[in-house]
């Protein structure tokens, strides 16, 4: 978490969707999706539908049942903060944000994304590639939050998995474009859920890199990848504002 | 001839797709590490071409098509861009009906059916989507979805100029989706382009931030696109909403080699 409190600060560029639309109630009008769970509306990001799913639950093993709880209390948590009038748009994000940290496992996301080709990092490699990748992740999905303010997050439904995993399917309804289909694994890690991969509109983020890395790692050394990170990194938009 | 240019532009496709089909029956590897998990999205036996085929395409974009498209994200309001993607989208309603029926799903051709009788009366032609909203939810399949259906695996993966990313299947797919297509043969050239045009700005306009976040994100954007691209249509072709746990894709969440010191 060396890096979280560069993420902490916000991106106050306004966005011409924020200027259009306002944080809008929830509407049932166009779903047509047949959910057997409850369904969770409010504003919210992206990024807070990850919240949604994890923050802070536990459970004493891969159980179904109490991966399941889990979600729908901290579902009830975190539309709570957004909804929260009081918080303005930066501090929502800040909020979100932190839960999101606390919500994926980053060591477990590296290692699935590096596949056998982790083996060939030396610890330090191995400890600078997470962090380096979750500055990565952190940089590239937290840059458009302002824009997901006039969206809506409904939980579909969930599923287990193989390994004990648990997958939690989620739609984002926006309001001048089609639904986007957003799932999430999580797997029990010491006895908490946390996010592992998310799959929009049935593109894993895990195999999505692991197919880039793979090609990169197939021609060159761990230190070439974790410069192409690094300097990815120093190239693109920070989040911190100041 | 508006009608010919379209007419040669398929025709490139399918050419692309057979110099692709013969070269994906001699040599397609897909890359592995060995963890079990084969990464099928990297079946590209002409990755040198697609990569310049690409790097046109991404030029073009980012100079012409990109810029037109900002500029008519700017100036038309959000609902008008919603109405002319239903619009097209209603259009395909040919495609989506036979595609449904040839792959079995008979109520989903009949909700298509619904859809298209009820958006172009109450929807304005198509302009609105009242069907949405009555429960009946878009069915889009194409021909490349129905022959995955049943079986036909994606060949070698293609980049054709002007049309982006393909594969051998969805490229054959898309020819014959596109003679199931009444519009083209009744419609004057000049609409047919115009439209055509309008549309691909419109779709362009509708995906601005994503295509940037796509290049912010990744570290290799060609192996990026490629690989959701796969991953993609490999969603759709199994129903992205069918509720079954992702058997296939299982070893990519195994890490428990990590933990075995020998193999």
């Amino acid at each position: 978490m060396t890096r979280g409190t560069k993420s902490q600060a916000t991106n106050p560029r306004p966005t011409r969707r924020e200027t259009q639309h306002t944080l809008r109630p929830s509407s049932t009008r166009h779903v047509a999706w047949p959910t057997r769970e409850t369904r969770r509306r409010g504003a919210a990001t992206l990024l807070a539908a990850a919240a949604l799913l994890l923050a802070g639950t536990t459970t004493a093993g891969a159980n179904g049942d109490a991966a399941r709880a889990a979600v729908r209390a901290t579902t009830t948590d975190v539309l709570a903060v957004l909804a929260d009038q009081e918080l303005d748009t930066a501090a929502r994000r800040q909020h979100v944000e932190n839960i999101v940290f606390a919500s994926l496992d980053f060591t477990t996301v590296s290692r699935l994304v590096l596949a056998r080709n982790w083996r060939r990092f030396s610890e330090a490699q191995q400890a600078e590639f997470i962090e380096e990748f979750k500055s990565h992740l952190s940089r590239t999905y937290g840059r458009n939050i302002d824009n997901y303010s006039d969206q809506r997050i409904e939980i579909a439904s969930d599923r287990a998995e193989a390994r004990g995993d648990w997958t939690v399917r989620t739609r984002v309804v926006r309001p001048s474009a089609d639904a986007i289909l957003v799932d999430y694994r999580l797997r029990a890690i010491n006895g908490t859920w946390k996010i592992i991969d998310i799959i929009v509109e049935g593109v894993s983020l895990i195999a999505n890199f692991r197919s880039q890395f793979q090609e990169i790692l197939a021609n060159h050394d761990p230190a070439h990848l974790l410069k192409l990170l690094r300097d990815k990194n120093l190239t693109s938009e920070p989040i911190a504002a100041g | 001839m508006p009608a010919s240019a379209r007419t040669t532009l398929f025709r490139i496709a399918i050419i692309a797709a057979m110099v692709g089909l013969l070269f994906s029956t001699g040599s397609a590897t897909a890359a592995s590490d060995g963890s079990g998990w084969e990464d099928a999205s990297a079946r590209d036996p002409m990755e040198r071409v697609n990569r310049s085929f690409f790097w046109f395409n991404d030029k073009l974009d980012t100079y012409t098509l990109a810029p037109v498209a900002r500029g008519w994200d700017w100036l038309a309001p959000k609902p008008l861009q919603r109405s002319i993607t239903n619009f097209f989208a209603n259009l395909r309603f040919p495609v989506n009906m036979v595609n449904n029926v040839l792959q079995g799903k008979f109520g989903g051709g009949a909700i298509t059916t619904g859809r298209f009788v009820v958006n172009s009366t109450i929807g304005l032609a198509g302009l609105f989507d009242p069907a949405a909203e009555w429960g009946m939810a878009p069915q889009p399949e194409d021909f490349g979805q129905t022959l995955g259906r049943w079986g036909t695996p994606p060949g070698a993966y293609l980049v054709v100029p002007l049309l982006g990313p393909l594969n051998v299947r969805d490229g054959g797919g898309m020819v014959v989706d596109w003679g199931l297509s009444v519009v083209p043969f009744v419609v004057n050239g000049w609409i047919l382009m115009g439209g055509g045009a309008l549309s691909t700005v419109n779709t362009r306009a509708g995906v601005l931030q994503e295509v940037d976040d796509a290049k912010a994100a990744s570290l290799d954007y060609y192996v990026f696109v490629r690989n959701a691209y796969f991953q993609r249509r490999q969603a759709l072709i199994r129903d992205l909403d069918v509720d079954e746990p992702t058997t296939t894709e299982e070893d990519l969440y195994d890490d428990s080699w990590n933990e075995e010191p020998g193999d």
